[in-house]
Protein backbone atom coordinates (compact mmCIF):
# COMPACT_ATOMS: atom_id res chain seq x y z
CA UNK A 1 0.00 0.00 0.00
CA UNK A 2 1.36 3.32 -1.06
CA UNK A 3 0.17 5.77 1.54
CA UNK A 4 -0.38 4.66 5.14
CA UNK A 5 -3.69 5.55 6.76
CA UNK A 6 -4.06 6.71 10.34
CA UNK A 7 -6.28 4.53 12.50
CA UNK A 8 -6.43 6.75 15.57
CA UNK A 9 -5.87 10.43 16.15
CA UNK A 10 -5.84 11.32 19.81
CA UNK A 11 -5.71 14.92 20.99
CA UNK A 12 -4.11 14.66 24.41
CA UNK A 13 -4.96 18.06 25.82
CA UNK A 14 -2.99 18.00 29.03
CA UNK A 15 0.24 17.15 27.21
CA UNK A 16 -0.52 19.59 24.41
CA UNK A 17 0.07 17.02 21.70
CA UNK A 18 -1.67 14.88 19.11
CA UNK A 19 -0.84 11.20 19.06
CA UNK A 20 -1.35 9.52 15.68
CA UNK A 21 -1.44 5.76 15.37
CA UNK A 22 -0.99 4.44 11.82
CA UNK A 23 -2.32 1.24 10.32
CA UNK A 24 1.22 -0.11 9.99
CA UNK A 25 1.57 0.17 13.75
CA UNK A 26 3.72 3.31 13.75
CA UNK A 27 2.90 5.85 16.48
CA UNK A 28 3.95 9.49 16.39
CA UNK A 29 3.41 12.28 18.93
CA UNK A 30 3.06 15.73 17.40
CA UNK A 31 3.33 18.76 19.74
CA UNK A 32 0.58 21.24 18.86
CA UNK A 33 2.99 24.12 18.18
CA UNK A 34 4.89 21.88 15.79
CA UNK A 35 1.67 20.95 13.95
CA UNK A 36 0.56 24.56 13.71
CA UNK A 37 3.99 25.74 12.55
CA UNK A 38 3.91 23.27 9.68
CA UNK A 39 0.38 24.21 8.61
CA UNK A 40 0.38 23.51 4.85
CA UNK A 41 -2.17 26.16 3.85
CA UNK A 42 -1.28 28.85 1.35
CA UNK A 43 -1.70 31.62 3.91
CA UNK A 44 1.05 30.07 6.05
CA UNK A 45 3.29 28.69 3.33
CA UNK A 46 2.79 31.11 0.47
CA UNK A 47 3.38 29.89 -3.06
CA UNK A 48 7.16 29.86 -3.04
CA UNK A 49 7.50 26.08 -2.89
CA UNK A 50 9.19 24.22 -0.09
CA UNK A 51 7.81 23.86 3.40
CA UNK A 52 8.85 26.24 6.14
CA UNK A 53 8.10 26.41 9.83
CA UNK A 54 5.93 29.39 10.73
CA UNK A 55 6.00 29.88 14.47
CA UNK A 56 2.73 30.81 16.19
CA UNK A 57 3.06 31.28 19.90
CA UNK A 58 0.69 29.44 22.20
CA UNK A 59 -1.51 27.93 19.49
CA UNK A 60 -4.50 26.12 20.94
CA UNK A 61 -6.05 23.25 19.07
CA UNK A 62 -9.84 23.42 19.03
CA UNK A 63 -11.04 20.63 16.80
CA UNK A 64 -9.81 17.84 14.54
CA UNK A 65 -11.88 16.49 11.67
CA UNK A 66 -11.39 14.22 8.69
CA UNK A 67 -11.49 15.56 5.15
CA UNK A 68 -12.80 13.13 2.54
CA UNK A 69 -10.75 9.96 2.25
CA UNK A 70 -7.35 11.50 2.41
CA UNK A 71 -6.69 14.27 4.89
CA UNK A 72 -7.17 15.82 8.33
CA UNK A 73 -8.20 19.37 9.16
CA UNK A 74 -7.05 21.03 12.36
CA UNK A 75 -9.12 23.97 13.63
CA UNK A 76 -7.29 26.32 15.97
CA UNK A 77 -8.80 28.53 18.62
CA UNK A 78 -7.65 31.70 16.86
CA UNK A 79 -10.00 30.69 14.03
CA UNK A 80 -7.31 29.40 11.68
CA UNK A 81 -8.73 26.37 9.90
CA UNK A 82 -7.45 26.43 6.34
CA UNK A 83 -4.75 23.79 6.73
CA UNK A 84 -5.64 20.47 5.15
CA UNK A 85 -3.01 17.93 6.14
CA UNK A 86 -2.99 14.96 3.77
CA UNK A 87 -2.16 11.61 5.37
CA UNK A 88 1.03 11.54 3.34
CA UNK A 89 2.08 14.98 4.56
CA UNK A 90 1.20 14.15 8.18
CA UNK A 91 3.25 11.00 8.06
CA UNK A 92 6.20 12.87 6.60
CA UNK A 93 5.95 15.35 9.50
CA UNK A 94 6.22 12.61 12.12
CA UNK A 95 8.64 13.97 14.74
CA UNK A 96 9.68 10.63 16.26
CA UNK A 97 13.45 9.94 16.24
CA UNK A 98 13.17 7.16 13.64
CA UNK A 99 11.36 9.37 11.15
CA UNK A 100 13.44 12.46 11.85
CA UNK A 101 16.55 10.69 10.61
CA UNK A 102 15.02 10.38 7.18
CA UNK A 103 13.82 13.21 4.99
CA UNK A 104 11.92 16.23 6.21
CA UNK A 105 8.31 17.08 5.29
CA UNK A 106 7.12 15.99 1.90
CA UNK A 107 5.39 18.37 -0.45
CA UNK A 108 2.13 19.59 0.99
CA UNK B 1 -28.85 -42.23 8.45
CA UNK B 2 -28.68 -39.32 10.87
CA UNK B 3 -29.82 -35.84 10.10
CA UNK B 4 -27.43 -33.48 8.41
CA UNK B 5 -26.14 -30.74 10.67
CA UNK B 6 -26.17 -27.11 9.62
CA UNK B 7 -22.53 -26.91 10.63
CA UNK B 8 -21.65 -29.61 8.09
CA UNK B 9 -23.37 -27.69 5.31
CA UNK B 10 -21.80 -24.38 6.32
CA UNK B 11 -18.38 -25.97 6.55
CA UNK B 12 -18.75 -27.24 2.97
CA UNK B 13 -20.02 -23.88 1.74
CA UNK B 14 -16.89 -22.24 3.10
CA UNK B 15 -15.17 -23.68 0.03
CA UNK B 16 -17.29 -21.45 -2.19
CA UNK B 17 -15.70 -18.10 -2.85
CA UNK B 18 -17.32 -14.91 -3.96
CA UNK B 19 -15.65 -14.60 -7.35
CA UNK B 20 -15.09 -10.91 -6.93
CA UNK B 21 -14.13 -10.40 -3.31
CA UNK B 22 -12.18 -13.69 -3.18
CA UNK B 23 -13.41 -14.63 0.24
CA UNK B 24 -15.74 -17.44 1.12
CA UNK B 25 -19.45 -16.79 1.14
CA UNK B 26 -19.95 -18.05 4.68
CA UNK B 27 -17.54 -15.68 6.39
CA UNK B 28 -18.87 -12.85 4.22
CA UNK B 29 -22.27 -13.55 5.76
CA UNK B 30 -23.90 -14.20 2.41
CA UNK B 31 -25.56 -17.51 3.38
CA UNK B 32 -28.96 -16.83 4.94
CA UNK B 33 -32.03 -18.76 6.08
CA UNK B 34 -30.39 -22.17 6.05
CA UNK B 35 -32.99 -24.88 6.74
CA UNK B 36 -32.51 -28.62 6.62
CA UNK B 37 -35.44 -31.02 6.76
CA UNK B 38 -35.60 -34.68 5.75
CA UNK B 39 -32.48 -34.38 3.65
CA UNK B 40 -33.72 -31.27 1.92
CA UNK B 41 -31.34 -28.32 2.18
CA UNK B 42 -32.73 -24.85 1.57
CA UNK B 43 -30.84 -21.57 1.79
CA UNK B 44 -30.54 -18.10 0.30
CA UNK B 45 -27.36 -16.58 -1.02
CA UNK B 46 -27.52 -12.88 -0.37
CA UNK B 47 -25.53 -11.30 -3.18
CA UNK B 48 -23.79 -8.03 -2.53
CA UNK B 49 -25.36 -6.47 -5.58
CA UNK B 50 -28.43 -7.35 -7.63
CA UNK B 51 -26.27 -6.60 -10.65
CA UNK B 52 -23.98 -9.51 -9.73
CA UNK B 53 -22.58 -10.90 -12.97
CA UNK B 54 -21.55 -14.23 -11.44
CA UNK B 55 -24.72 -15.57 -9.87
CA UNK B 56 -24.60 -18.78 -11.89
CA UNK B 57 -21.02 -19.44 -10.95
CA UNK B 58 -21.83 -19.14 -7.26
CA UNK B 59 -24.83 -21.43 -7.66
CA UNK B 60 -22.78 -24.07 -9.51
CA UNK B 61 -20.03 -23.93 -6.92
CA UNK B 62 -22.52 -24.38 -4.08
CA UNK B 63 -24.01 -27.41 -5.78
CA UNK B 64 -20.59 -28.91 -6.36
CA UNK B 65 -19.37 -28.64 -2.76
CA UNK B 66 -22.65 -29.92 -1.36
CA UNK B 67 -22.72 -32.88 -3.72
CA UNK B 68 -20.02 -34.41 -1.54
CA UNK B 69 -22.23 -34.55 1.56
CA UNK B 70 -24.06 -37.79 2.09
CA UNK B 71 -27.75 -37.66 2.79
CA UNK B 72 -28.69 -34.52 0.89
CA UNK B 73 -31.62 -35.54 -1.24
CA UNK B 74 -32.73 -32.19 -2.45
CA UNK B 75 -31.22 -28.75 -2.70
CA UNK B 76 -32.91 -25.44 -3.13
CA UNK B 77 -30.80 -22.28 -3.51
CA UNK B 78 -32.46 -18.94 -3.89
CA UNK B 79 -30.85 -15.56 -4.38
CA UNK B 80 -31.40 -12.24 -2.71
CA UNK B 81 -29.35 -9.08 -2.78
CA UNK B 82 -28.27 -6.61 -0.19
CA UNK B 83 -26.00 -3.92 -1.55
CA UNK B 84 -23.24 -3.10 0.88
CA UNK B 85 -22.01 0.39 1.48
CA UNK B 86 -18.52 1.21 0.31
CA UNK B 87 -18.16 4.74 1.48
CA UNK B 88 -14.95 5.65 3.15
CA UNK B 89 -13.89 8.93 4.68
CA UNK B 90 -14.16 8.30 8.36
CA UNK B 91 -14.66 10.76 11.16
CA UNK B 92 -16.68 13.26 9.20
CA UNK B 93 -20.38 13.87 8.94
CA UNK B 94 -21.94 11.83 6.19
CA UNK B 95 -23.96 14.26 4.09
CA UNK B 96 -25.78 11.37 2.42
CA UNK B 97 -26.51 8.82 5.16
CA UNK B 98 -29.24 7.08 3.14
CA UNK B 99 -26.99 6.45 0.14
CA UNK B 100 -24.84 3.33 0.27
CA UNK B 101 -22.47 3.98 -2.62
CA UNK B 102 -21.48 7.26 -4.25
CA UNK B 103 -19.87 6.77 -7.68
CA UNK B 104 -18.32 9.65 -9.60
CA UNK B 105 -18.32 9.41 -13.40
CA UNK B 106 -15.35 11.53 -14.39
CA UNK B 107 -12.88 12.30 -17.14
CA UNK B 108 -9.84 14.48 -17.50
CA UNK B 109 -11.44 16.40 -20.33
CA UNK B 110 -14.76 17.19 -21.95
CA UNK B 111 -16.47 15.62 -24.92
CA UNK B 112 -15.83 11.98 -24.12
CA UNK B 113 -19.48 11.20 -23.43
CA UNK B 114 -19.42 11.29 -19.65
CA UNK B 115 -23.01 12.41 -19.29
CA UNK B 116 -24.36 9.78 -21.67
CA UNK B 117 -22.34 7.12 -19.88
CA UNK B 118 -23.53 8.36 -16.48
CA UNK B 119 -27.19 8.34 -17.55
CA UNK B 120 -26.99 4.90 -19.17
CA UNK B 121 -25.00 3.41 -16.29
CA UNK B 122 -27.52 4.68 -13.75
CA UNK B 123 -30.36 3.31 -15.87
CA UNK B 124 -28.61 -0.05 -16.22
CA UNK B 125 -27.98 -0.32 -12.45
CA UNK B 126 -31.66 0.42 -11.92
CA UNK B 127 -32.64 -2.28 -14.42
CA UNK B 128 -30.47 -4.76 -12.56
CA UNK B 129 -32.73 -4.07 -9.60
CA UNK B 130 -30.64 -1.66 -7.53
CA UNK B 131 -32.12 1.52 -6.07
CA UNK B 132 -30.25 4.16 -8.05
CA UNK B 133 -30.18 7.94 -8.29
CA UNK B 134 -28.48 10.33 -10.68
CA UNK B 135 -26.82 13.62 -9.71
CA UNK B 136 -25.68 15.99 -12.41
CA UNK B 137 -22.76 17.90 -10.91
CA UNK B 138 -21.67 19.38 -14.22
CA UNK B 139 -22.68 22.84 -13.12
CA UNK B 140 -21.27 24.62 -16.15
CA UNK B 141 -22.86 22.39 -18.76
CA UNK B 142 -25.63 20.36 -17.18
CA UNK B 143 -26.86 17.90 -19.80
CA UNK B 144 -28.78 15.44 -17.66
CA UNK B 145 -32.07 17.40 -17.93
CA UNK B 146 -31.95 16.91 -21.71
CA UNK B 147 -30.72 13.32 -21.62
CA UNK B 148 -33.37 12.31 -19.09
CA UNK B 149 -36.09 14.46 -20.63
CA UNK B 150 -36.96 16.19 -17.39
CA UNK B 151 -37.20 19.91 -16.87
CA UNK B 152 -39.07 20.85 -13.76
CA UNK B 153 -37.99 22.74 -10.73
CA UNK B 154 -37.75 20.28 -7.82
CA UNK B 155 -40.29 20.69 -5.03
CA UNK B 156 -39.09 21.96 -1.69
CA UNK B 157 -40.26 20.33 1.50
CA UNK B 158 -39.71 21.50 5.05
CA UNK B 159 -37.44 19.24 7.09
CA UNK B 160 -36.28 20.01 10.63
CA UNK B 161 -36.51 23.76 10.31
CA UNK B 162 -34.71 23.82 6.97
CA UNK B 163 -35.80 22.53 3.62
CA UNK B 164 -34.91 19.68 1.30
CA UNK B 165 -35.25 19.35 -2.44
CA UNK B 166 -37.26 16.43 -3.76
CA UNK B 167 -35.65 15.07 -6.92
CA UNK B 168 -38.03 14.63 -9.86
CA UNK B 169 -38.35 11.05 -11.12
CA UNK B 170 -37.47 10.39 -14.75
CA UNK B 171 -37.73 6.85 -16.17
CA UNK B 172 -37.86 5.52 -12.59
CA UNK B 173 -34.68 7.34 -11.52
CA UNK B 174 -34.60 10.20 -9.04
CA UNK B 175 -32.61 12.93 -10.77
CA UNK B 176 -31.07 16.18 -9.58
CA UNK B 177 -29.32 18.79 -11.67
CA UNK B 178 -28.36 22.43 -11.38
CA UNK B 179 -30.00 22.70 -14.79
CA UNK B 180 -33.43 22.46 -13.13
CA UNK B 181 -32.89 25.87 -11.57
CA UNK B 182 -31.74 27.71 -14.67
CA UNK B 183 -33.58 29.32 -17.51
CA UNK B 184 -33.00 27.44 -20.77
CA UNK B 185 -29.87 28.64 -22.58
CA UNK B 186 -28.75 30.62 -19.58
CA UNK B 187 -25.07 30.27 -18.81
CA UNK B 188 -23.71 29.73 -15.34
CA UNK B 189 -21.15 32.44 -14.73
CA UNK B 190 -19.93 31.92 -11.23
CA UNK B 191 -16.86 32.45 -9.17
CA UNK B 192 -15.63 29.98 -6.60
CA UNK B 193 -17.73 30.92 -3.56
CA UNK B 194 -21.05 30.82 -5.42
CA UNK B 195 -20.05 27.58 -7.01
CA UNK B 196 -19.26 26.13 -3.62
CA UNK B 197 -22.65 27.14 -2.29
CA UNK B 198 -24.56 25.63 -5.20
CA UNK B 199 -22.61 22.39 -4.89
CA UNK B 200 -23.22 22.29 -1.17
CA UNK B 201 -26.97 22.37 -1.88
CA UNK B 202 -26.75 19.67 -4.50
CA UNK B 203 -24.76 17.49 -2.13
CA UNK B 204 -26.48 18.07 1.17
CA UNK B 205 -30.03 19.26 0.56
CA UNK B 206 -31.49 16.60 -1.71
CA UNK B 207 -33.97 14.11 -0.31
CA UNK B 208 -32.73 11.01 -2.14
CA UNK B 209 -34.33 8.42 0.10
CA UNK B 210 -32.65 5.02 0.41
CA UNK B 211 -30.31 4.40 -2.50
CA UNK B 212 -27.90 1.59 -3.30
CA UNK B 213 -26.04 3.71 -5.83
CA UNK B 214 -25.84 7.43 -6.50
CA UNK B 215 -24.22 8.02 -9.88
CA UNK B 216 -22.68 11.48 -10.17
CA UNK B 217 -22.01 13.07 -13.56
CA UNK B 218 -18.93 15.20 -12.88
CA UNK B 219 -17.78 18.22 -14.86
CA UNK B 220 -14.67 17.60 -16.94
CA UNK B 221 -11.22 18.20 -15.60
CA UNK B 222 -9.54 18.36 -12.24
CA UNK B 223 -10.81 21.52 -10.60
CA UNK B 224 -12.92 23.06 -7.86
CA UNK B 225 -15.89 20.71 -8.17
CA UNK B 226 -13.73 17.61 -7.95
CA UNK B 227 -11.96 18.92 -4.86
CA UNK B 228 -15.22 19.86 -3.18
CA UNK B 229 -16.70 16.40 -3.79
CA UNK B 230 -13.61 14.63 -2.54
CA UNK B 231 -13.55 16.71 0.64
CA UNK B 232 -17.23 16.83 1.50
CA UNK B 233 -18.68 13.51 0.45
CA UNK B 234 -17.88 9.97 1.35
CA UNK B 235 -17.14 8.80 -2.16
CA UNK B 236 -16.96 5.07 -2.91
CA UNK B 237 -15.05 5.35 -6.13
CA UNK B 238 -14.64 6.99 -9.49
CA UNK B 239 -15.28 5.65 -12.98
CA UNK B 240 -13.13 7.20 -15.69
CA UNK B 241 -14.52 7.64 -19.18
CA UNK B 242 -12.07 7.92 -22.06
CA UNK B 243 -12.00 7.84 -25.81
CA UNK B 244 -9.43 5.47 -27.30
CA UNK B 245 -6.83 7.75 -28.86
CA UNK B 246 -3.52 8.51 -27.16
CA UNK B 247 -4.09 12.23 -26.68
CA UNK B 248 -7.28 11.51 -24.74
CA UNK B 249 -5.50 8.99 -22.56
CA UNK B 250 -3.11 11.64 -21.32
CA UNK B 251 -6.14 13.17 -19.63
CA UNK B 252 -7.07 9.84 -18.09
CA UNK B 253 -3.68 9.77 -16.44
CA UNK B 254 -4.23 13.27 -15.07
CA UNK B 255 -7.64 12.34 -13.70
CA UNK B 256 -6.21 9.22 -12.11
CA UNK B 257 -3.42 11.13 -10.44
CA UNK B 258 -5.95 13.57 -8.98
CA UNK B 259 -8.10 10.77 -7.53
CA UNK B 260 -4.97 9.10 -6.17
CA UNK B 261 -4.10 12.29 -4.31
CA UNK B 262 -7.47 12.45 -2.60
CA UNK B 263 -7.48 8.68 -2.13
CA UNK B 264 -10.65 7.95 -4.04
CA UNK B 265 -10.29 4.50 -5.61
CA UNK B 266 -10.74 4.17 -9.38
CA UNK B 267 -13.36 1.46 -9.72
CA UNK B 268 -13.00 1.23 -13.46
CA UNK B 269 -12.35 2.79 -16.81
CA UNK B 270 -14.77 2.76 -19.73
CA UNK B 271 -13.72 3.27 -23.32
CA UNK B 272 -16.38 5.27 -25.11
CA UNK B 273 -16.70 5.68 -28.90
CA UNK B 274 -14.54 2.58 -29.27
CA UNK B 275 -15.61 1.57 -32.74
CA UNK B 276 -18.37 1.95 -35.27
CA UNK B 277 -20.08 -0.87 -37.12
CA UNK B 278 -21.17 0.52 -40.47
CA UNK B 279 -24.84 -0.14 -41.08
CA UNK B 280 -24.17 -0.23 -44.81
CA UNK B 281 -21.17 -2.54 -45.13
CA UNK B 282 -21.06 -4.15 -41.69
CA UNK B 283 -17.38 -3.36 -41.36
CA UNK B 284 -15.94 -2.34 -38.01
CA UNK B 285 -14.29 1.09 -38.17
CA UNK B 286 -12.02 2.17 -35.35
CA UNK B 287 -12.41 5.87 -35.86
CA UNK B 288 -10.42 7.03 -32.84
CA UNK B 289 -8.27 3.90 -32.80
CA UNK B 290 -9.27 1.25 -30.28
CA UNK B 291 -8.16 -0.49 -27.12
CA UNK B 292 -6.18 2.46 -25.76
CA UNK B 293 -8.23 2.68 -22.58
CA UNK B 294 -7.72 -1.02 -21.94
CA UNK B 295 -3.98 -0.60 -22.30
CA UNK B 296 -4.06 2.35 -19.88
CA UNK B 297 -6.11 0.23 -17.46
CA UNK B 298 -3.46 -2.47 -17.65
CA UNK B 299 -0.61 -0.07 -17.18
CA UNK B 300 -2.09 1.68 -14.15
CA UNK B 301 -3.79 -1.41 -12.70
CA UNK B 302 -7.31 -0.06 -13.04
CA UNK B 303 -10.22 -2.41 -13.73
CA UNK B 304 -11.34 -2.17 -17.35
CA UNK B 305 -15.13 -2.15 -17.51
CA UNK B 306 -15.74 -2.32 -21.25
CA UNK B 307 -15.99 -0.66 -24.65
CA UNK B 308 -18.99 1.34 -25.75
CA UNK B 309 -19.25 1.47 -29.54
CA UNK B 310 -20.47 4.46 -31.51
CA UNK B 311 -24.12 3.65 -32.05
CA UNK B 312 -26.21 6.45 -33.44
CA UNK B 313 -29.25 5.18 -31.51
CA UNK B 314 -27.52 5.91 -28.18
CA UNK B 315 -27.14 9.53 -29.27
CA UNK B 316 -30.54 9.80 -30.95
CA UNK B 317 -32.51 8.55 -27.96
CA UNK B 318 -30.35 10.56 -25.58
CA UNK B 319 -31.28 13.73 -27.44
CA UNK B 320 -34.93 12.77 -27.09
CA UNK B 321 -34.51 12.42 -23.35
CA UNK B 322 -34.79 8.64 -23.23
CA UNK B 323 -31.92 6.31 -22.42
CA UNK B 324 -31.40 3.62 -25.04
CA UNK B 325 -31.95 1.09 -22.27
CA UNK B 326 -35.44 2.40 -21.63
CA UNK B 327 -36.19 2.58 -25.34
CA UNK B 328 -34.95 -0.88 -26.28
CA UNK B 329 -33.49 -3.03 -23.57
CA UNK B 330 -32.49 -5.74 -26.04
CA UNK B 331 -30.49 -3.47 -28.33
CA UNK B 332 -26.74 -3.82 -28.79
CA UNK B 333 -26.02 -0.58 -26.93
CA UNK B 334 -28.24 -1.58 -23.99
CA UNK B 335 -26.45 -4.92 -23.65
CA UNK B 336 -23.11 -3.14 -23.47
CA UNK B 337 -24.28 -0.86 -20.66
CA UNK B 338 -25.95 -3.67 -18.70
CA UNK B 339 -22.67 -5.60 -18.79
CA UNK B 340 -20.59 -2.61 -17.77
CA UNK B 341 -22.98 -1.79 -14.92
CA UNK B 342 -22.72 -5.36 -13.62
CA UNK B 343 -18.93 -5.18 -13.67
CA UNK B 344 -19.02 -1.81 -11.94
CA UNK B 345 -21.28 -3.17 -9.20
CA UNK B 346 -18.84 -6.02 -8.72
CA UNK B 347 -15.91 -3.65 -8.41
CA UNK B 348 -17.80 -1.53 -5.89
CA UNK B 349 -18.41 -4.56 -3.72
CA UNK B 350 -14.68 -5.27 -3.78
CA UNK B 351 -14.04 -1.69 -2.69
CA UNK B 352 -16.65 -2.00 0.04
CA UNK B 353 -14.64 -4.80 1.62
CA UNK B 354 -11.38 -2.86 1.57
CA UNK B 355 -12.89 0.46 2.64
CA UNK B 356 -13.75 -0.96 6.03
CA UNK B 357 -10.08 -0.36 6.72
CA UNK B 358 -10.35 3.39 6.17
CA UNK B 359 -13.64 3.49 8.08
CA UNK B 360 -11.81 2.56 11.22
CA UNK B 361 -10.17 5.97 11.83
CA UNK B 362 -11.03 7.23 15.30
CA UNK B 363 -10.60 10.87 16.21
CA UNK B 364 -10.68 11.34 19.96
CA UNK B 365 -9.74 13.86 22.55
CA UNK B 366 -8.47 12.85 25.96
Amino acid sequence: MAIPIPVEINHIREKGLVRITWEDGHVGEYPKDYLRGYCPCAACQGHGGGIKFVSVSNAQLAEISAVGNYAIEFCWQDGHNTGIYTFEYLRSLCPCPDCKQSDGPAEK
Amino acid sequence: MGTIGKDVVLEALKKVQDPEIHRDIVSLGMVKNLEIEDGKVVFTVELITPACPLKEKIQDDCRKVLAGIEGIKDLEISFGAQVRGSKSGAGQTDLLPTVKNVVLVAAGKGGVGKSTVAVDLATALKMHGAATGLLDADIFGPSVPILMGVKEEPKKIAVNGGFKLVPPIAHNLPVMSIGFFLEPDQAVIWRGPMLGKALQQLMADVQWGDLDYLVVDMPPGTGDVQITFSQQLKVSGAVLVATPQDVALADVVRAKSMFDKVMIPIVGIIENMSYFICDGCGKRHEIFSSGGAERAADRFKMPFLGQVPIISLIREWGDKGVSILVQDRKSEGSKVFLEIAAKLAGQLSVVSESSRRAQALKIIST
